[in-house]
């Protein structure tokens, strides 16, 4: 099992009354792809939340890469390496492709790694630099991700946090941005994703979990996907035979 | 009939500059009511007081009221980040910004009028510069100074705020934050510290309008009001936020109040102005230059 790089320890988060994440507990290894899965109103947005420092969480302790931040402000948590990819992507709807990707690199303003951090998001998509003076409003759903993504790493993540990554896409963009993720964790990122295109996550995920409204949680490593860290392409591999296989069946509903 | 086509001529352009300079008085609510959403109705208010500094600088010390009222700006600065910084503090991060903030910047408004009242009385004051009396003389149509001056000092105004959001990262950051600031907080950013410095600009901006204000016509602490409507009106027409917009609209509605005034009296040209108004946003919901 990899280092630990963020751990959830008894969590426990409220909206007023309505207690959403109960006890929750589990670990991301560094470098892993991890998705947790679940219906809605399941608690998978609310965990975004409580990874980001959005809600706080009433007792339990949250642990990245050794010390605890579950009392810190979200910009200190995107300073120490946590950058998230929001739900419907969130881009800067009025602002051009290179000026939603300079907000992500908030943190650095235009340091001097900018430029190199911009490069190697024009690397990982071509797209995004054709686009890079285009309003990104105007993009179509499955650029905006690109540059949603871009944005987010533009921020020199150690964790990437991405909230339903291929929501409102065409199947052929969700191929696209589920292959991209692997390469990002291929150079090294770790990635936690929640989803609800559970064939996907599936076939990429080292480590899916799953999340339930009552029960909360699986235990803390519940279905690995390969005993030991694989490297995407390979993990991706070995889950194939289950995700074809539950894509044969009916829509659940 | 050559000579309607004249007043027609004198009309259009006197319109023309008179919107140049509702975009100056505009420009600050643009920012702060068009990208930040706060209803800050008291911006009139700080427009006069820049009127009266600018007033100050001209008969006590014998300054330019334009570069006085440049030079002022930041002093006019650091007093909207305070403003912001309380109306962020007591409404905004509590949540009930919309009717409470409302109040606060109702109050505000009277505050700063009452002051002036109390400070320098209701009479009428005006400033001295060489562009208050002459005009230019372009064919059939006269160019009074104390209407082009403003509205090219307005002009460059409007203008250098644009440069600032669109090529300054800090700029480009306030834009963010109209569009999104939930998104731009999970960049690390601080949505208050950014709408500080944008309300600042804002305030600052009030400066030079009201510098320009007193240029154009004597001023008394209470004319304010008078132009909370006219400003809200171009602000909404122009579509929220939109610089460009607000341009058009500004000169829009001034040729659409000089026409009306030469032409029918001025007693007409709220009427119409406000008419215009709502047909515009009866055709185009979102202003001229809106969000779409």
């Amino acid at each position: 099992m990899p280092e630990p790089l963020l751990t959830f320890k008894d969590v426990n988060t409220y909206y007023g009354d309505l207690h959403v994440l109960k006890d929750v507990n589990y670990t991301i290894g560094q470098g892993e792809i991890v998705s947790l899965l679940g219906g809605n109103a399941s608690g998978k947005s609310t965990t975004m939340k409580t990874i980001m420092g959005v809600v706080r969480p009433a007792t339990g302790s949250i642990m990245f890469d050794g010390t605890a931040i579950e009392r810190i402000s979200t910009a200190e948590r995107v300073r120490r390496g946590i950058a998230p990819v929001l739900e419907a992507r969130r881009l800067f709807p009025r602002m051009t492709v290179f000026e939603n990707l300079e907000m992500g690199a908030y943190t650095r303003k235009r340091g001097p790694e900018f430029q190199q951090d911009l490069d190697r998001v024009y690397s990982l998509f071509p797209r995004v630099k054709e686009r890079q003076n285009q309003i990104s409003g105007t993009l179509s759903g499955g650029e905006q991700q690109m540059v949603a993504i871009g944005r987010a790493l533009m921020a020199r993540p150690r964790l990437i946090c991405m909230d339903e990554p291929s929501m409102g896409l065409s199947p052929l963009y969700v191929e696209q941005v589920f292959q991209i993720i692997q390469e990002i964790n291929g150079q090294g990122t770790t990635i936690f994703m929640v989803e609800q295109n559970a064939n996907m996550a599936l076939s990429i995920a080292i480590a899916p979990m799953c999340c339930k409204p009552e029960k909360s949680f699986c235990p803390d490593r519940p279905r690995r996907c390969g005993a030991t860290r694989r490297s995407a392409r390979h993990t991706s591999a070995s889950c194939r035979s289950p995700d074809r296989h539950a894509a044969s069946r009916p829509a659940r509903a | 009939m050559d000579l309607s086509l004249d007043l027609l001529g004198n009309a259009l352009v006197s319109g023309l500059l008179l919107g140049g300079f509702y975009a100056a008085v505009t420009i600050g609510v643009s920012i702060s009511f068009g990208m930040l959403d706060i209803v800050n109705i008291a911006h009139p208010a700080f427009v006069i007081l820049g009127s009266y500094t600018a007033y100050i600088a001209n008969s006590v010390f014998g300054f330019d009221p334009i570069l006085a009222s440049i030079v002022l700006m930041p002093a006019f600065y650091l007093l909207g980040m305070a403003i912001y910084h309380v109306y962020d503090v007591s409404f905004e991060r509590r949540g009930d910004a919309s009717i409470r903030g409302l109040a606060f910047f109702f109050g505000l408004l009277f505050i700063t009028e009452v002051t002036l009242v109390l400070v320098f009385g209701v009479d009428y004051r005006l400033v001295d510069a060489p562009y208050v009396g002459p005009s230019l003389h372009v064919g059939v149509i006269d160019l009074p100074l104390r209407l082009l001056v403003p509205c090219l000092v307005s002009l460059a105004l409007v203008g250098a705020l644009q440069l600032f959001l669109s090529y300054s990262f800090l700029g480009r950051a306030v834009q963010a934050v109209a569009q999104d600031p939930m998104a731009l907080r999970l960049m690390a950013a601080d949505p208050s510290r950014i709408k500080r410095v944008a309300f600042g600009l804002s305030i600052a901006s009030a400066s030079v309008a009201g510098a320009i204000l007193i240029i154009i016509q004597p001023v008394e602490p209470s004319i304010a009001r008078d132009y909370i409507g006219r400003i809200f009106a171009i602000c909404v027409m122009g579509g929220l936020g939109s610089f460009g917009g607000t341009i058009v609209a500004a000169m829009t509605l001034g040729i659409v109040e000089s026409l009306t005034s030469t032409f029918y009296g001025p007693s007409w040209s709220p009427a119409v102005a406000f008419g215009f108004l709502l047909i515009t946003l009866a055709v185009r919901p979102s202003g001229l230059f809106g969000r779409g």
